[in-house]
């Protein structure tokens, strides 16, 4: 458990002065009135914008967008696991690796896909689905904290920082959008 | 392409754009590759490099390795070289209109199109830019408008299509302002309609005439275009907008109105503030939000009987997903024709014609354009159509090519054009 403490504060630290500097970015002033809101534009990215029918993206790949859901909803069951023994967690988990597995499998098999992989990719969610697998597993329980510290490690050096960044980039379309009075979308 | 790149020069420029919100688009690919099917150009040409996160991924290398802690111990990204900046070219300037569709569908969330639009600075900033491009931007900033038009030439024809307004009308006292002093509105148009459609401006004049508006041209800042916008230098984006501001200040108009022109009215109500640095002593409105304002009042009447096969409306990137303009035009061609009906998927999520992000003054893309158009073509024939609105000169000329190249056999029209077909000056037929 030691390891998972260690490796929780690394990630933690790491991942706070990552935003931290893209924050020292700065937020230049804008001149142009509004024609929307800002704020109501950043609701609607995190709420009406992510409904699976809202994006072209998800209505022609809904597969993709059901294992996506199933793989977070895993991984976060499986952090859970770590902290409490339960079956339901166990359960999510497994779907959560399985989902991975079916998303390394997309990740090969398609060819732009593929084309845009690089090392990252793989590692990342190699770790991630192993992580969850273990924690799906009763008979890797004593290996559980060790995946998750892994894990934990990883996070900041490749592309999971975007468990933090999403939130950071996601707003600012949002705002964007909204400033300017596409979104949310007119009923 | 110059003989040496100034590469610190390209990563000055480059860093001078970064914001926490490009900091943090361009850090959040997880290369899902759900964009990928978003844009015109992979639709059309399914290749890697057609990949907005591929395109995205050049840009985010950089960043990461010039600008991060991870890059600067040269663990992570790809430094910018010759080889990274010719890379860039061909994805930024050749294989993207910087229309956005990606950022709607991104998973994550990230606006591509800023992250882009940072790199073409910098290869601007390099002396990379496609040199017909730049001539454009050049136009503009030695002739006050991006086709050299002479001032003689655009008061003679101003003066004739005020003929022609008389004639049509019939009303010898029909006017095309020139530089009239405290008129409420200062209209600015696309250099193509005086130089190639000007029927579309004496469209556009004859709106005005029948709201009696108390409106005006400009001898000089007429031009509504700004291709600073897609070359990406600010220093020069600012200063065509400057042409524009002038000349609201010189005649002491109270609303610059945008004619017809996605990229215009993006660059004069949301970009221009920012690249000179205040907020506008006036308003800046689309000349849709004016004419849409005229049929709510009452002010002109129309006869939808008027056009009689059915239309779709085309909107443009700049206008509708970057303006947040999508109702006034619909609201327009609701009253205008009875045949109405929308191409799929429209408003924000409509495709690119493919002209767009100066694409049309890139000739070493045509190519691309041309292909990547042909989701477009789809879109219009699957509408069934006759007629393509497109509130939107770039767009327009796109379109035209399109409708040669895919045989798609419809007219293409603007707004005004519709309006001012559809126009009566007494009630229309049929009513009381
Ligand atoms: S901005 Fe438009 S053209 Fe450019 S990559 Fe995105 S979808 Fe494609
Ligand atoms: S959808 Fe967004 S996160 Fe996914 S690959 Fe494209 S740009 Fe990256
Ligand atoms: S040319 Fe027209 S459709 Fe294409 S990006 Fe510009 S405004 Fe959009």
């Amino acid at each position: 458990m030691n390891a998972v403490l260690v490796a929780g504060a690394w990630c933690a630290l790491l991942l706070a002065a990552q935003v931290l500097r893209a924050r020292a970015y700065g937020r230049k002033p804008l001149f142009a009135p509004a024609a929307g809101s800002p704020a109501a534009g950043a609701r609607y990215a995190f709420t009406g914008a992510m409904l699976p029918w809202a994006k072209e993206s998800v209505r022609m790949n809904p597969a993709s967008y059901a294992a996506g859901i199933a793989y977070h909803l895993g991984i976060a069951a499986a952090f859970a696991r770590v902290l409490v023994p339960s079956r339901l967690l166990s359960a999510l988990a497994l779907l959560g690796a399985a989902a991975g597995c079916a998303l390394l499998v997309k990740r090969i098999a398609k060819p732009h896909l593929r084309g845009l992989s690089n090392a990252d990719d793989f590692a990342s969610n190699l770790l991630a689905t192993a992580f969850a697998a273990t924690a799906a597993v009763p008979a890797a329980e004593r290996i559980l904290p060790w995946a998750c510290a892994a894990l934990l490690v990883y996070i900041p050096l490749g592309k999971i920082r975007h468990c933090v960044f999403f939130f950071l980039s996601r707003y600012h379309l949002g705002a964007f959008f909204g400033r300017r009075g596409t979104f949310p979308p007119a009923a | 392409m110059p003989e040496t790149i100034d590469i610190r020069k390209g990563l000055e420029v480059f860093r001078a754009r970064l914001g926490e919100a490009d900091a943090a688009h361009l850090s959040a690919c997880v290369h899902c590759g759900l964009c990928a099917e978003s844009c015109h150009y992979y639709r059309m040409d399914p290749h890697l490099e057609n990949v907005p996160a591929r395109k995205l991924d050049l840009v985010a290398q950089v960043f990461r390795r010039h600008f991060t802690a991870m890059g600067k111990l040269g663990l992570q990204g790809h430094a910018l070289d010759e080889g990274m900046a010719k890379a860039w070219l061909d994805a930024v300037y050749g294989r993207c209109s910087l229309c956005g569709r990606c950022s709607l569908n991104c998973t994550v969330g990230i606006n591509l199109p800023r992250a882009f639009k940072a790199a073409r600075a910098a290869l601007t900033a390099m002396g990379m830019v496609p040199a017909d491009l730049q001539a454009t931007v050049d136009n503009s900033l030695r002739h006050g408008n991006n086709m050299a038009i002479t001032r003689e030439d655009w008061l003679e024809t101003v003066d004739w299509l005020q003929d022609e307004l008389r004639a049509e009308t019939g009303d010898p006292l029909a006017e095309m302002p020139m530089d009239r002093q405290g008129a409420k509105i200062l209209f600015t148009v696309n250099p193509r309609e005086p130089k190639f459609f000007p029927l579309s401006l004496q469209a556009s004049a004859k709106v005005f005439w029948a709201a009696k508006e108390d409106w005006t041209l400009a001898s000089d800042g007429w031009d509504l275009t700004n291709y600073g916008l897609f070359n990406c230098n600010d220093k020069e984006a600012g200063a065509i907008t400057r042409n524009l501001v002038d000349a609201m200040a010189r005649l002491g108009c109270e609303t610059l109105v945008i004619g017809e022109c996605g990229h215009g009215f993006a660059s004069a109500r949301w970009e221009g503030p920012e690249w000179l640095q205040g907020t506008f002593p006036f308003q800046v409105r689309s000349f849709l939000e004016v004419m849409d304002e005229y049929l709510e009042e009452g002010r002109i009447q129309v006869d939808p009987c008027r056009h009689t096969l059915p239309v779709t409306l085309h909107d443009p990137c700049n206008l509708v997903r970057h303006g947040g303009l999508a109702e006034p035009q619909r609201r327009i061609l609701d009253r205008t024709t009875s045949f109405f009906q929308e191409m799929t998927p429209n408003r924000a999520e409509n495709f690119c014609c493919g002209g767009g992000g100066g694409q049309l003054a890139m000739g070493a893309y045509k190519e691309r354009r041309m292909r990547s158009g042909g989701m477009k073509a789809k879109q219009i024939k699957d509408s069934g159509a006759k007629v393509v609105v497109a509130p939107c000169h770039n767009c327009i000329d796109q379109l035209s090519e399109i409708n040669k190249e895919y045989k798609l056999n419809v007219q293409i029209k603007t707004v005004a054009e519709m309006v001012a077909d559809a126009l009566v000056t007494e009630p229309p037929t049929g009513e009381p």
